[in-house]
């Protein structure tokens, strides 16, 4: 199968990308110096707790960051005519990219002691964790969820209103049936980035109480130096999401109406257009006040210093060439891997696309810590791995993005197959002219937001260049992090205010080019 | 009217001369954590004085910190290209010793600041501070004067720390607990524990959450109040002194086994306890200067507290009960 081929290569990567650095941290534990790793967990009372905490913290944030979104996500879908809403849906793309740090001053400033609404020291502990998180991924689920709603056909919303349906019982027959397509997903790229959160948890969380098992892998492979038990525990973290997306996938139903695309244009009452309105103003407010408050320090901050630094142009180049090409690989290779799902689920097979589907998102909770020191095990006998910085880098940030492009453009593929794939066969439209008279016209749209969240997403990384990235290739989100680690803060707020600004403008920039004009997710 | 062309055949062939000598020139490198090779670290002077001299190229390679570094070299082994590690504290100087990776310096600390003497065939220092808690002297009037009247009173001012399993500081202040009360640190931590605000994963996170005045006290150096005089002309913030003496932190560097340059290594570490080198460390690394110098110091460091007596753990013990300790933390600390 000519679908079959490719994918499969893109799936035998990503297995080689997360495999072999763990073979090769695991052989290193037969070496002398080195300890054998620990497998009797349940006897350890530290690890059992760090498990209990992880899973339970994750929940609660999932939870917290995916309801409130569909509610949000729903009322940007009814008020397509919002004024400024297009720059409101920018906004909520941006919480993703700031560096956790800088996040975690943010939210301090906001609900901090001495911040705009202050919690005081309940914000330290669950408390505090939870804001971060939902802070990070509730514009994330809204973002991603609102696809959905333009996928419900016109003459849906019509046959409702013949059928004089309630608000409830269209949101039954008509929404949920499209959203179940698309939830399952979403819930399970939450859960995984609040499970493998580290310096929100820590910082926010109060104390060693709140351990996560990424503190504990990184503990594993830092402080005690034991590889192997930091492989054991990035398997038991790989387990724990397979399990949450078993669970998931329960929910999960793949649309059997045919579809169309529309956008939801639906008599509303006064009271529920108010209500929409609320909800989008509550939304915005929660983001953009610890937004508002970076923009506030920075300004505040030594803006000509920083920004007549040749230092901040070098990085911000580099910046921008990691996130754009880490974009490029990822969304070709989610390409592959979801045009082969998306066959196989019209072919009747379902389980095989979610499972490929799946291992697409799962690689994500991979820590790139295990990863990248895995990678430097296997490769530094043969090669200088420094020379290597940028493919790395890149390679890894793509396949973190690979789990975004897959919950983008899944949905979309699927329902474009299930439609056209028939026809196309029929009138022998294949390779580049389907892509560029069928596909490219439809799937722009997701498209472009696969490769503008990506491309932030990478622009934003901490954790993968923190591990490769020296004074020559620094990013602007290592540069932040170096003038935080150097009493620098007021720099590093206006460095953290660039970065954001060039996020919104790249995002902005690229959404529109490639996603097409006048239409963000609508 | 001359044509251009030769002078910029001339000049090409210059440019092939300088990258031949470039190529010539052999190039020590130095394995540091990347505060030291950021640009405003000690690291842009350091190259461009020690390049002055050297006939070489001085290769400064940052990495995380210092356990980043030692794993690595343990990792590369024989490959390594490094020659020189230079940024490990006393708290590592055990393991690395263990790891025979290193070779006898044959060099002497003349004229030492530090507060012991320095003998040690592997390492040497180029810089030391204190661990202590930072204050700002507008919001906290009376400060505690010892480390066991900040544990024991009840109402005492608000901390941040950082976690020893992440943070160098962090581990530091385990230490510094163990020294001062022995078997009773549990006890002790278990009284500080309600007035921690937050343990964080590093430095600058406490740091940042401090000055955004989400506690009373930070974890951090005697020398911190410095950098805000000097490069903010800003006096407020001060470190509190304790009666029982403050933990020492002491940086070191040593020559990497492998090397295939052991006198151009050699010489790197002869320069590193020069007056040139350490006259650099004050404002770029915050520390103090290993060895000792009226004019090292610029006059605001004269307004610093007096850390003395420095505490310090014997090494080879701290390598042993290391992971015991923090298990105890982690038990009291999680309760």
């Amino acid at each position: 199968m000519s679908r079959a081929l490719p994918a499969g290569l893109v799936l035998a990567v990503l297995a080689l990308l997360v495999l072999a650095p763990m073979a090769g941290l695991l052989q290193l534990s037969g070496l002398p110096g080195y300890e054998a790793a620990d497998l009797r967990f349940w006897d350890n009372a530290y690890l059992r707790r760090v498990l209990y905490f992880s899973i339970w913290q994750a929940l609660l944030s999932t939870l917290l960051s995916v309801l409130p979104a569909i509610l949000v996500a729903r009322a940007f879908a009814m008020r397509g005519q919002l004024p400024l809403r297009r720059l409101l849906l920018g906004l909520f793309a941006l919480p993703l990219v700031v560096p956790a740090v800088v996040a975690v001053m943010a939210v301090v400033s906001v609900y901090g002691s001495d911040g705009w609404l202050p919690l005081g020291r309940s914000l330290y502990g669950i408390n505090g964790i939870l804001l971060a998180h939902v802070f990070f991924n509730l514009p994330l689920a809204v973002r991603l969820l609102l696809p959905q709603w333009q996928a419900i056909p016109q003459h849906h919303w019509q046959l409702g209103e013949q059928l004089g349906m309630s608000t409830w019982q269209g949101w039954r027959f008509i929404e949920w049936p499209v959203l179940r397509e698309a939830l399952p997903g979403v819930l399970l790229l939450v859960f995984m980035l609040c499970l493998t959160s580290f310096a929100v948890v820590l910082t926010l969380g109060g104390g060693p109480r709140s351990t996560t098992l990424e503190v504990a892998i990184y503990q594993s492979l830092r402080f005690d130096f034991n590889p192997a038990r930091a492989v054991v525990l990035a398997l038991l973290q790989l387990g724990l999401c397979i399990l949450v997306a078993t669970l998931t996938l329960k929910l999960h139903r793949l649309p059997e109406v045919e579809i169309a695309e529309s956008a939801p244009v639906r008599p509303t009452s006064a009271l529920r257009k108010w209500l929409d309105l609320g909800l989008i103003l509550a939304a915005t407010l929660y983001v953009g006040l610890p937004l508002l408050s970076m923009l506030i320090d920075a300004l505040d901050g030594p803006i000509l210093k920083v920004i007549t630094d040749v230092r901040l142009w070098r990085a911000l180049t580099n910046t921008l060439l990691i996130g754009l090409s880490a974009a490029a690989v990822s969304v070709f290779a989610g390409w592959l891997l979801l045009r082969y799902s998306a066959g196989l689920a019209h072919c009747g097979r379902p389980t095989v696309a979610r499972l490929v589907d799946l291992a697409g998102s799962i690689v994500y909770v991979v820590p790139p810590l295990v990863i990248g020191t895995g990678m430097f095990v296997l490769l530094s006998s043969h090669v200088d791995v420094f020379d290597w910085v940028y493919p790395i880098v890149i390679a890894i940030n793509a396949l973190m993005g690979l789990p975004f492009v897959i919950r983008c453009l899944g949905p979309a593929m699927r329902r474009n197959h299930a439609r056209y794939h028939n026809l196309c066969l029929s009138l022998e439209l294949q390779g580049w002219n389907r892509f560029r008279y069928l596909e490219w016209p439809l799937l722009r749209q997701p498209l472009g937001l696969a490769i503008a969240l990506v491309t932030v997403l990478a622009m934003g990384d901490l954790g993968v260049i923190a591990l490769f990235g020296s004074t020559q290739t620094s990013t602007l989100a290592l540069l932040i992090y170096q003038q935080l680690g150097a009493y620098m803060i007021p720099q590093a707020t206006v460095t953290a205010l660039l970065l954001l600004l060039l996020c919104l403008g790249v995002f902005a920039l690229l959404e529109r080019l490639i996603g097409g004009a006048g239409n963000v997710a609508h | 009217m001359y044509s251009v062309l030769p002078r910029i055949g001339a000049s090409l062939i210059f440019l092939l001369f300088c990258s031949g000598l470039q190529a010539a020139m052999p190039t020590l490198v130095v394995y540091t954590y990347d505060s030291f090779t950021s640009d405003w670290g000690p690291g842009p002077q350091v190259k461009t004085a020690f390049e002055a001299n050297c006939s070489c190229k001085l290769e400064l390679v940052g990495l995380s910190d210092g356990v980043a570094m030692l794993n690595r070299l343990k990792l590369e082994g024989a490959n390594s290209r490094a020659d020189i590690l230079l940024g490990i504290d006393t708290n590592l100087t055990a393991d690395a010793r263990a790891s025979s990776l290193f070779e006898t310096h044959g060099l002497s600390l003349r004229n030492s600041a530090l507060p012991a003497d320095w003998q040690d065939d592997l390492f040497l220092p180029y810089d030391f501070g204190y661990f202590a808690f930072v204050y700002n002297r507008e919001s906290l009037t009376n400060p505690p004067t010892s480390l066991r009247q900040l544990v024991e009173d009840a109402d005492g001012p608000t901390l941040l720390i950082q976690d020893p399993r992440t943070s160098t500081p962090g581990l530091g202040l385990l230490l510094w607990m163990k020294k001062v009360f022995g078997d009773d640190a549990d006890a002790a931590w278990a009284r500080l524990a309600p007035r921690i605000v937050t343990v964080s994963k590093g430095w600058s996170e406490a740091y940042g959450l401090f000055l955004k005045g989400e506690a009373d006290m930070v974890l951090s150096y005697t020398t911190s109040p410095a950098y805000h005089i000097i490069a903010e002309q800003d006096a407020r913030y001060a470190a509190a002194a304790f009666d029982e003496g403050h933990y020492q932190q002491i940086e070191v560097a040593g020559m990497v086994r492998t090397s295939k340059q052991k006198q151009l290594a050699r010489d790197f570490l002869e320069f590193m306890i020069s007056e040139e080198f350490q006259k650099i460390i004050p404002t770029t690394n915050w520390m103090f200067p290993a060895v000792a110098g009226e004019t090292l110091l610029p006059a605001e460091f004269g307004e610093l507290i007096d850390p003395s007596p420095a505490l310090l753990l014997d090494e080879q013990q701290v390598a042993m009960q290391r992971k015991t300790w923090v298990d105890e933390w982690l038990e009291v600390m999680s309760r």
